[in-house]
């Protein structure tokens, strides 16, 4: 009786003991423990209202690049900048050429026959069919060549690392330099925090750069005089957010900017005053903690996203086009 | 002959005795050498696995958590809207109790020249919270990242942080490469 009364005694602990270790090891588990009273939820700026996205993604090309560095739209062909060549692809996904560089690029531009494509930061200019007509001078040792934009008369490079925009004609003649400064105290001046200078020229040939420590659009004389400027500083969808965004822009046919954003990936539409319009792809479309993707646009106002996580070419086409279709 | 015999039985123990302090005092020196050049193994965060849970403040039986915030400054912005100081919605960008993300007030904002300013961690106030290496890592470069701070840390058989750790970024490290800071550790290629 009493021996019995033992083995019932040990036969409760052991399965208490038992109940203890599972219960320790099962309330442990990432999936299991209680609320978390410190987590900072940012979901609610990923998560954009599907109304304000006007446009949606209808295709993705794969590209065959170990490193795509930038894309611009020209003529009804993608102009993609990366390993050690360019590749003219047709808006369908067919690859028409490959123009063979001399090094590795750093950023392209397109303008009438002609293709400016940086390169150890200097301008290296090829026709159409691939051959090289000319390289300009290199810049000096602290360069470093972010963007290339051409008009008519002029071609302006971005040098994130002297923090200035340069002006060339277009037979290599240095003509001007600007930092962006104004008098004292009442403009500031470029500020680069890391790579990410861009500049572009509107629908109606004036010249727009991007100052991305302020989260500025800025636009510019030839001479490189302020004409005029908006900002947006802000954690939420209408502005910019980090130490340099927007990372890449470019213009919408209509004269509207097309930002491309690095922290929160997202690309975005603004109105010529600057005010917010609309999302072309929302931080869910693209890698977390992702490279901003380099944004192109064609004739029609589609929209080309060179995703870099994803080595990826991808369109959005505005939502109401691809319904009525 | 009888003398011989008695005197290579105690020359033979003299022999036994000496080589056996000998080998013990080898042991003994092997063992302390191997001691002091073996290279052991802590505990430490990869700051890129890292998915800034919160964790770190809650579960580390240091308390505080000897998990902390280290600041790569090259990969700093400067940024006056920082994302990793300031609460989303901020009603002015300044040192405002009322702006600050941080809950114990371990970031130091300090003007430079305008628009920078730069951020400094207080480790002594620092929980690991991780809500300013969110802010940072969601809004900007990501220069803010929590380490394992060796002094402080007990060095746990099994770390209580690591068991939780949904992502499993806490991991055995050599303690001659006791830290992974950004910006001297780069994010391994997939």
């Amino acid at each position: 009786m009493k021996n019995k009364g033992i083995v019932i005694f040990l036969i409760v602990l052991a399965v208490v003991i038992v109940a203890i270790i599972a219960g320790d090891y099962l309330s442990d588990k990432p999936d299991k423990t209680g609320p978390n009273p410190f987590e900072y939820n940012v979901d609610n700026f990923k998560t954009v209202d599907s109304t304000l996205i006007h446009y949606k993604e209808t295709k993705n090309y794969r590209i065959t690049f170990e490193k795509p560095v930038a894309i611009t739209v020209s003529d009804e062909n993608i102009y993609l900048a990366g390993d050690n060549k360019i590749q003219v692809i047709g808006l369908d996904g067919s690859l028409l050429q490959e123009i063979a560089l001399t090094g590795k690029p750093q950023a392209v531009e397109v303008f009438g026959n002609e293709i400016f494509v940086a390169i150890s930061n200097a301008i290296n200019v090829y026709n159409k069919t691939g051959n090289l007509l000319k390289t300009w001078p290199a810049l000096t040792d602290s360069a470093l060549v972010t963007s290339v934009a051409a008009s008519a008369t002029s071609v302006f490079v971005a040098d994130a690392g002297n923090r200035k925009v340069h002006r060339y004609n277009h037979a290599g003649q240095l003509l001007a330099s600007f930092d962006g400064k104004a008098a004292e105290g009442e403009l500031h001046g470029f500020i680069i925090p890391s790579p990410y200078f861009d500049l572009d020229i509107n629908p109606d040939g004036d010249l727009w750069v991007v100052n991305p420590g302020l989260h500025a659009l800025e636009n510019y004389t030839e001479e490189g005089n302020l004409r005029e400027h908006w900002n947006n500083t802000s954690m939420l969808l209408e502005g910019f957010s980090g130490c340099c965004n927007p990372a890449h822009f470019c213009f919408l046919p209509d004269g509207r900017f097309l930002t491309s954003e690095k922290g929160l990936v997202r690309i975005k539409i603004h109105k010529p005053s600057g005010e917010f319009d609309c999302v072309v792809a929302a931080p869910a479309k693209f890698k977390a903690e992702g490279e901003a993707p380099d944004i192109a646009v064609d004739e029609a106002g589609n929209v080309y996203a060179l995703d870099f996580d994803k080595k990826m070419i991808r369109v959005f086409e505005k939502k109401q086009l691809v319904q009525s279709n | 002959m009888e003398t011989n015999k008695t005197q290579n039985r105690r020359k033979f123990i003299q022999n036994g005795v000496r080589l056996s302090l000998l080998l013990s005092l080898g042991t003994v020196s092997a063992a302390a050498l191997r001691r002091v050049t073996a290279d052991d193994y802590v505990w430490q965060i990869d700051p890129f696995e890292c998915t800034q849970c919160g964790r770190c403040a809650t579960e580390c039986v240091k308390k505080p958590s000897a998990v902390k915030c280290v600041h790569a400054y090259a990969l700093c912005g400067y940024c006056d809207l920082c994302g990793g100081y300031l609460k989303p919605g901020a009603i002015a960008r300044d040192t405002g109790a009322e702006n600050q993300l941080c809950p114990t007030a371990a970031i130091e904002r300090r003007f430079i020249e305008e628009p920078y300013f730069e951020y400094i961690i207080n480790e002594d106030l620092c929980i690991g919270c991780a809500k300013c290496v969110k802010g940072c890592t969601s809004f900007g470069n990501g220069s803010l990242h929590l380490q394992i701070i060796h002094d402080i840390c007990d060095n746990c058989n099994e770390c209580a942080i690591a068991r939780v750790c949904p992502s499993n970024a806490i991991k055995r490290v050599k303690a001659s490469e006791a830290y992974m800071v950004k910006g001297d550790f780069k994010k391994p290629k997939a």
